[in-house]
């Protein structure tokens, strides 16, 4: 039981899930601080960069970051665990277009607008300019015209509202989001998935991993198939479970960052 | 000839002062109204769209400075995303706003982005209307009949124009409004315009009710019928009506003594008419009397002599026949024919003979002219009591040894009757009672006229009217009165 008065369990949040759904968000928050026992504190910011920020300088005790952020600081970081969806750690990156579109396959996408979700996002952006360096292109030549919408939902809104042409998404942010926004994502359509990737992980950094709150938090997310309430949450996330995880799950995450990288 | 009867008719319809008063009191009265109520419907309706032009501006002011705080981060940083999420979320925030669309663009007429992506595309040049009408100002167009307004605002950072602001919004259901109110204040107007009207119009009627019963008591007079205003009407009419009504029947009284007056007069006069008629006859009656005993002294005396007997009998037969003559004329005068309703060639014929006695003593020569041939449908006893006292009249005025002429005849359905005398000529006054209602004048000076008064008042009964001249010497009458001849009658029958 948390006590009054006691300092907040600080844990950041990315749009690497459905961060607007604040049902969740609470459910979330209550699971954790009942597990920590202690108060927790849900900070949302817009993008990955400012949560690494934040979590590098101390202003957040853990975070659910992006693989590809994991990956640029994964000498700092430490995998506390890592969530299971359909029985697997893994998801895709998925390049949607408009349901009008005539677009077929990724080159199609020649020449449209492109929206992004975040620089520092694996699905949202480095996939995209993965395929495109493989093609000895680069997105401001590639497409006509890009932008970043900071958010896997919102690209989605983009590319349904037809602000943008096509997209880069989060393979499991559109699944869940097809289930529970339908008419939204009817609106889109897939024209490349990638290969499975390793799935966004919850990290600390590394001098915090043998902390007990750390301790605490990782064995909660492990547990959380054993609570009622850690169900709930699953149940809203369209998650199996959490389960340990080892850095060589995102290898070839990190191989397509060094190939962009080199690149760039 | 139609046209030319309609023309008049407009005419008379155009010319208001001739109106009746029950009309144009009541129609001035609502035009008042309608005058009043259109003017204020008008400065209404003028200040209502005035106020709503007002918060409309006010409105689209507000929304316009919403919007650019939303915008203006993302537009600075031309984050399209951002200023899409901005002008995404602002569709439903502002109350009372319906845009359709709302566009930001870059300094250089670029969209940067719109809330309707796929119309107004990424990097496209603006509309061209939406330059054409701004040009780079900022402003607010409002196209009523569309039912649409547009307006544009310069979205600035510290002073500096970093980009504008394009809006179209539905403004529809803000004119239905104003048309709404526009329809209630007709209507509303309209019908409080014609229940006052109505109303006004119902209430000047019965203000003025009295003067129609005033006015149909005079038209009553005019006919020859005076009747006072019942007491009835007193009760229920306003005081100077009051008045008008008593003054009225006052004089209604005063006429009507006057008429019953001169009708006894007239009575009088007829009797003394009788009595000179009688005497007259009575002297006509006398006269051969005279002789006839003369003849049956003779015929006593003288017997035997058959030229003798042959002279006295047929002196005897001629007396005789003067007297019958004599008292056929008085009694078809007097007590009526077999058939009022037709005058025959006869029932003129035999007035001489009720007038010898007036020839006689003057010593006139009555010049007789009876020139209708067949029965006419006209009053026939009537005719003969016209005829008769205009010959009297001659006679009367007639000097000794004079010519009194009575002509009789008819010619397209009309019936004139000229007597012509050789007196010093009728007076003017009492020519006039020949023309006149018996009502009008009833009876005159010192009772001469009553024989013509008489006169004018049958002639008026039967429809006709007569015509007094005035030759070198004497008076000239003449009577025309209408009748249907015998060949029409017998041809409706």
């Amino acid at each position: 039981v948390a006590k009054a008065g006691e300092e907040s369990f600080r844990f950041g949040l990315t749009p690497v899930f459905l961060d607007n759904d604040m049902t969740l968000l609470s459910l979330l928050q209550a699971y954790l601080a009942q597990q920590l026992r202690r108060p927790v504190e849900l900070l949302k910011r817009r993008t990955q960069g400012e949560i690494w920020v934040m979590l590098r300088s101390g202003q957040l005790d853990a975070a659910w970051i992006c693989d590809l952020t994991y990956v640029q600081h994964q000498e700092r970081l430490a995998l506390l665990a890592v969530p299971l969806y359909h029985g697997r750690p893994l998801y895709e990156t998925y390049v949607i277009v408009n349901k009008a579109s005539d677009a077929k396959t990724f080159d199609d996408l020649h020449g449209t607008v492109h929206a992004f979700s975040d620089p520092d996002s694996t699905s949202g952006y480095l996939i995209t300019c993965w395929m495109l360096t493989l093609r000895q292109a680069v997105p401001g030549r590639f497409f006509r015209n890009v932008f970043f919408t900071y958010s896997h939902r919102n690209t989605i809104r983009a590319v349904a509202n037809g602000l943008a042409e096509s997209g880069s998404v989060d393979g499991y942010v559109w699944d869940v989001m097809k289930e529970k926004e339908p008419d939204l994502v009817e609106r889109t359509r897939i024209v490349f998935r990638s290969e499975p990737l390793g799935f966004p992980p919850i990290v600390a950094l590394n001098i915090s991993r043998d902390r007990p709150d750390t301790q605490r938090l990782a064995a909660a997310l492990l547990a959380m198939t054993s609570h009622d309430l850690g169900r709930e949450v699953l149940s809203m996330l369209t998650l199996d479970g959490f389960t340990p995880a080892s850095p060589d799950l995102y290898d070839s995450t990190a191989q397509k960052w060094n190939i962009v990288r080199a690149q760039i | 000839m139609e046209h030319s009867e309609g023309a008049d008719l407009m005419l008379r319809v155009m010319r208001i002062a001739a109106w009746p008063l029950l009309v144009k009191v009541p129609v001035l009265a609502a035009g008042l109204m309608i005058t009043g109520a259109a003017t204020i419907s008008q400065v209404v309706f003028w200040q209502f769209a005035q106020d709503q032009e007002s918060n409309l501006r006010a409105l689209t002011d507000a929304y316009l400075d919403g919007l650019s705080a939303a915008v203006l981060p993302g537009l600075i940083r031309r984050d399209v995303w951002e200023v899409f999420e901005a002008l995404d979320g602002s569709r439903s925030r502002y109350a009372g706003i319906e845009p359709r669309y709302a566009i930001v663009a870059l300094p250089d007429d670029k969209v940067l982005v719109a809330s309707d992506p796929r119309r107004f595309r990424l990097n496209s040049p603006l509309p061209g209307d939406l330059l054409r009408w701004f040009g780079a100002e900022d402003g607010l167009r409002v196209d009523a009949q569309a039912g649409r307004a547009w307006m544009a605002r310069t979205v600035r950072s510290e002073g500096f124009p970093v980009g504008r602001l394009f809006a179209e919004i539905d403004i529809a259901e803000l004119l239905r409004a104003r048309r709404q109110i526009l329809l209630a204040l007709v209507a509303v107007n309209g019908c409080l315009t014609l229940t006052f009207a109505l109303g006004g119009y119902f209430a000047l009627k019965r203000m003025l009710r009295p003067l129609s019963v005033l006015m149909c008591y005079v038209e009553r007079v005019r006919n020859g019928s005076v009747e006072p205003i019942p007491e009835g009407y007193q009760g229920r009419i306003a005081h100077e009506f009051g008045q008008l009504f008593d003054r009225f029947n006052a004089m209604a009284r005063a006429v009507s003594e006057r008429q019953t007056l001169a009708s006894q007069l007239a009575e009088r006069e007829k009797y003394a008419m009788l009595g000179r008629l009688a005497s007259g006859m009575a002297h006509e009656v006398n006269n051969p009397l005279g002789g006839i005993l003369n003849a049956i002294d003779t015929i006593q005396a003288h017997g035997n002599d058959p030229v003798v007997l042959q002279t006295s009998l047929d002196f005897l037969k001629r007396g005789l026949a003067g007297i019958r003559n004599v008292a056929r004329a008085a009694l078809v005068t007097y007590k009526g024919g077999s058939d009022t309703s037709l005058l025959t060639p006869t029932d003129l014929d035999d007035l001489p003979f009720l007038v010898q006695h007036e020839t006689g003593i003057r010593r006139l020569h009555l010049d007789w002219g009876n020139r209708i041939s067949e029965p006419l449908e006209v009053e026939g006893p009537a005719v003969r009591q016209i005829t008769l006292n205009l010959l009297l009249n001659a006679c009367a005025a007639s000097p000794v040894g004079g010519t009194v002429a009575v002509t009789a005849s008819c010619a397209n359905e009309m019936l004139q009757i000229t007597v012509v005398d050789e007196g010093p000529g009728l007076p003017e006054n009492m020519a006039a009672l020949l023309n006149q209602a018996a009502s009008a004048t009833a009876g005159s000076q010192e009772n001469k006229g009553l024989g013509l008064w008489m006169t004018g008042h049958l002639i008026h009964r039967l429809g006709g009217h007569a015509e007094v001249e005035y030759p070198p010497v004497g008076t000239r009458i003449v009577v025309t009165l209408p009748v249907v001849s015998r060949e029409m009658l017998d041809a409706a029958e």
